[in-house]
């Protein structure tokens, strides 16, 4: 079940169009997998729309001939083609959200990383970088901190870390307040997609050797 | 021309009365169905106003702010088939068509080669998402000429196709409602359905 979603905020943010790429990318893949706050999003366009579409500013004649010239172009049809685009790990095929779909073609093949961990770089032409990220079960992340926001969505499986429990679909906000260790014991392990906007912070063991060079992983 | 009559509301509430989002759900689907630019311009005045005030708001300068209301209007005239209206109503729709247009546009400006467009972000005018009934692109095109083709039929098969197609009745409930056997019901729907079958075969 579902228990982490989007702020108020953010939802906000997202419905009037003044969220970062980023950002509104997961939240827009969050709302794919969940029914609530998909519902919360449509009340809110709706009473934003009644309230950014109340004033009018008279037409000047120019607007005429843009009418004029509106209808004299053809219907399109069809609209941008629904994509039936999955995620393919280890022989194993995952649904993605429609958000997405696209993103998962333009992956440059699955990186192998310490402790049972596989990443995926998406290029999403923003600030920071934006991975699908594989656990296997008995996985981990080596603890670490963050110094700018992580925001994290569940696409498939469980996992916790050492904070609380994760759920398919939850939608997780981390920064330089959070120090974690992502790890999952579910057979099935666990895929989520990750955008952060600055490098992670290693907070211990030998990890923490990995610190000066974290913007080279991050780059 | 008589366009536009400044509001004096000062953001109470301001909910659309029920009979314009009905009023302008009925040209919506005439623009669908039948590319009625008469429906349209009703759509015009109603809207482009409005998209005007928001533009403005938005853009900051003119040239933009037209640019925004005609993108976005564009999209009503070439795209009224996308309207759902079980999804929602008319001013969500266009509302959130210039959302996207304006978060697209302010994104080439920055000149950024970010590859998220807006239509990732929120879907309003990709073909049915996420839902289970996902329409092909083919069967997309056939729902529209039958549309055009609908239109056409003798007036008492179409009463019967539209009560069972689009409102969804039993025929049972039809021959009900029409106070007409139930075997004429069911005659003047294979009529009705031979009819634009033979129709769409002469299209092709």
């Amino acid at each position: 079940m579902i228990k982490l979603h989007p702020s108020y905020a953010q939802l906000e943010r997202y419905v009037e169009g003044s969220c970062n790429a980023g950002e509104g990318l997961i939240v827009s893949a969050h709302l794919d997998m969940c029914l609530q706050c998909r519902s919360k999003v449509t009340e809110m366009e709706n009473s934003l729309a009644d309230k950014m579409l109340a004033n009018q500013v008279p037409l000047d004649p120019a607007y005429a001939e843009m009418c004029r010239k509106i209808v004299e172009l053809p219907a399109e049809i069809g609209g941008t083609p629904a994509l039936h685009q999955t995620l393919e790990l280890d022989g194993r095929q995952f649904t993605l959200p429609r958000a997405l779909r696209r993103y998962a073609s333009q992956i440059n093949g699955w990186s192998h990383m310490v402790g049972k961990l596989w990443q995926a770089r998406v290029d999403l032409g923003i600030d920071g970088r934006a991975d699908f990220i594989y656990m296997e079960k008995g996985g981990s992340v080596p603890e670490h901190t963050h110094r700018g926001s992580e925001l994290t969505l569940v696409l498939d499986g469980e996992f916790s870390d050492g904070l609380r429990d994760y759920d398919t679909g939850d939608f997780i906000l981390c920064d330089g307040r959070h120090t974690h260790m992502p790890h999952t014991d579910a057979d099935e392990g666990c895929l989520v997609f990750s955008i952060v906007d600055q490098p992670l912070h290693f907070t211990s063991g030998l990890a923490r050797l990995l610190n000066p060079f974290s913007h080279l992983f991050f780059k | 021309m008589l366009v536009g009559i400044q509001l004096e509301d000062r953001q109470t509430r301001t909910s659309v009365p029920f009979e314009v989002v009905e009023e302008m759900a009925g040209y919506l689907q005439a623009v669908a169905l039948r590319r009625c630019q008469r429906s349209f311009s009703k759509l015009f005045s109603h809207f482009a106003p409005r998209l005007r005030s928001y533009a403005l708001k938005q853009m900051g300068n003119e040239a933009q702010a037209m640019e925004l209301v005609q993108e976005t209007l564009a999209n009503v005239w070439q795209k009224a088939h996308l309207f759902d209206v079980d999804k929602g109503t008319p001013s969500t729709w266009i509302f959130t068509i210039a959302r996207n247009i304006r978060f697209d546009m302010l994104r080439k400006q920055r000149n950024r080669k970010e590859d998220i467009c807006s239509e990732d972000l929120w879907p309003v005018l990709c073909e049915q998402t996420a839902s289970p009934g996902e329409i092909s692109l083919d069967h997309q095109m056939t729902l529209q000429q039958v549309g055009v083709l609908f239109e056409s039929l003798p007036e008492k098969q179409r009463l019967v196709i539209e009560a069972i197609y689009i409102e969804g009745k039993s025929q049972q409930e039809v021959a009900d409602d029409l106070e007409i056997p139930l075997g004429t019901v069911k005659s003047r729907t294979r009529l009705a359905l031979q009819r634009l079958k033979e129709m769409l075969d002469q299209d092709d």
